[in-house]
């Protein structure tokens, strides 16, 4: 079973909808996680939400609670709700992105996407994580075509995947693609 | 189709009566058996009832009316601070005994009988918008919301005839949602271009606008497809609330039939295009009506995104209450079928005072002064109808 954490966002029900084609999904308010449905999960999913990290440290704390133990994902927000709890800075971009497509390319360090590829994605996104960034097992494999952003991290030995840009979005071509490798890598 | 004359003979009645565009013309709804007032009490109770299985039901087997702005709020667990009101109800709905069908071309004959003062006058001036403007700018910086529509109101004293509005506002104007409500003590009158529930069976769609554009000679319809899609702002927003309408449907649709159907078309209308998308899904079978109510309302094409998030800045930024405004009026099928559009371009009059509502959004590139005229815009095309 797959538990998404839902940060009150309006794009959280793509997500539960995109991940439901793998598995039986269930959600929750953030406020609300239910104690017997997060032990049950296979997976935890963070959702996109409005604000920043330091808003959610309930989510901090289940994050914290479960690294290592499940299968761990983060969207938008959620990606950054993992980089923060690894002790990341979030901070606000020059340039913000709503509602824009842009393209994504993956570097050398992915283990479950090839160099070089290339994907359109939705982003709607106001913060960024600010680099250098390092943390143990933790490496930047996407990155925006143009700035250069963080757009997706993979920690393969706690299997822990985040995703900057919205693969739920219809502005993401082929998202569930993204989802199905992360979820069986 | 019935004769003209029926419609002045409704009116000269003094009985109530609502009007809603039909894709060949207008139904009209009268000779009310029930009329029921909503509030948070109860709202919930009214959307579960359960209608006896008929083999065949009647065409006037259902009730129609609104929800208003606060109402949807509260249903989904979102108070708002103490507002300025006119404490108009918040929300009807009335059982109709006879419907009748009326041509695309409404003839009316108004005996002039409109009491009127011509100069409406606003509730924010340009300064105080453009304070609000840049605060919401900081909260999309700082990830709070990505789009936000800040409200403006026009208002006048005044005692008119609704129906005489409503004609000469169909023959400047024929929106798809168009639709009057006449009772004794107030009146709606709407030219709603926008459809948020079309429910049939188990089928269900929705179709957002996001994007106007004023129709000149220089434009056909092609330039204006072409002028969206080379606008980035008007892009942006359009997707914002595309993904922002799959994930309400998503909340009751089975997973993997929300299918998006029309991407970004532009509809020709008699002075203006709209960007438009078509989303529809298939309902879970347990998805009742208040799940669809509280999946779906209040629109948010015409709140902003994230939908919560951005209803609280909203809440408590604005001071007056929103009353019909940014609600729903439509109707509800005793076989469980509905159809709702969401109340934009609207005069509503009660108390003798006319009171038009507009908002146009914020999003990160939007420019305050542009606008705020955008709000003036959208309210001028009712407000000459008080000339």
């Amino acid at each position: 079973m797959i538990y998404v954490i839902d940060h009150k966002d309006s794009f959280t029900h793509n997500v539960v909808h995109q991940f439901s084609l793998f598995d039986k999904v269930e959600w929750d308010d953030f406020s609300k996680i239910n104690k017997k449905k997060l032990n049950n999960a296979s997976t935890i999913v963070f959702s996109p939400g409005p604000g920043s990290p330091k808003d959610y440290p309930l989510s901090s704390k289940i994050y914290k609670q479960l690294k290592g133990k499940k299968r761990i994902i983060g969207i938008c927000l959620g990606f950054q709700q993992i980089l923060f709890s690894e002790g990341a800075q979030i901070i606000e971009q020059n340039k913000i992105y709503h509602g824009f497509q842009s393209k994504v390319i993956v570097n050398k360090s992915s283990k479950i996407f090839n160099e070089g590829q290339k994907f359109k994605v939705g982003r709607y996104h106001s913060l960024k994580l600010k680099e250098p960034f390092t943390a143990e097992n933790f490496d930047i494999t996407m990155r925006c075509a143009i700035s250069g952003a963080a757009m997706s991290f993979e920690n393969n030995v706690d299997k822990i995947y985040g995703f900057q840009f919205h693969p739920e979005s219809f502005l993401t071509v082929n998202g569930k693609i993204l989802i199905k490798k992360i979820l069986s890598a | 189709m019935i004769k003209e004359n029926y419609l002045n003979k409704v009116n000269s009645s003094n009985k109530p009566f609502i009007i809603y565009k039909t894709i060949k013309g207008f139904d009209l709804y009268t000779d009310f058996s029930k009329k029921i007032i909503l509030n948070n009490r109860n709202i919930k109770e009214f959307l579960n009832k359960k209608f006896k299985n008929k083999k065949k039901y009647k065409n006037t087997d259902l009730n129609i009316g609104f929800f208003g702005y606060e109402l949807l709020n509260n249903l989904i667990g979102v108070k708002l601070p103490k507002q300025k009101s006119l404490n108009f109800p918040k929300g009807i709905f009335y059982k109709p005994e006879t419907k009748k069908t009326l041509p695309e071309v409404l003839y009316f004959k108004s005996n002039k009988n409109n009491k009127v003062t011509k100069n409406f006058k606003i509730n924010i001036n340009q300064n105080y918008y453009t304070k609000i403007f840049n605060k919401f700018k900081k909260k999309i910086r700082s990830g709070e919301t990505y789009q936000i529509k800040i409200c403006t109101k026009y208002k006048n004293k005044s005692k008119i005839d609704p129906l005489d509005f409503f004609c000469r506002l169909t023959k400047s104007n024929l929106a798809p949602e168009a639709f009057m409500i006449k009772d004794k003590n107030f009146s709606i009158i709407s030219c709603s271009p926008e459809n948020l529930i079309t429910k049939n069976g188990l089928s269900i769609s929705t179709k957002p606008i996001a994007g106007t554009l004023r129709k000149t000679k220089m434009i056909n319809k092609k330039k204006a497809l072409n002028f969206f899609r080379n606008n980035i702002k008007e892009t942006k927003e359009h997707n914002m609330i595309v993904d922002m309408e799959r994930n309400d449907l998503s909340r009751i649709c089975k997973p993997g039939t929300v299918k998006l159907k029309k991407e970004k078309t532009v509809e020709e209308y008699k002075d203006l295009y709209h960007y438009v998308s078509l989303i529809s899904g298939k309902l879970k079978k347990d998805a009742s009506n208040i799940d669809i109510i509280k999946a779906m309302m209040p629109g948010g094409s015409v709140i902003g995104c994230p939908k919560i998030s951005t209803l609280n800045l909203l809440n408590n930024q604005e001071k007056e209450s929103r009353n019909i405004y940014t609600g729903s009026f439509g109707f509800i099928k005793f076989n469980g079928d509905m159809k709702f559009n969401i109340i934009i371009r609207s005069i509503l009059n009660y108390k003798n005072i006319s009171e038009i509502s507009v908002a146009s959004g914020v999003v990160i590139d939007s420019n305050a002064k542009h606008e705020f005229n955008e709000n003036f815009i959208k309210a001028k095309a009712l407000i000459d109808l008080f000339k």
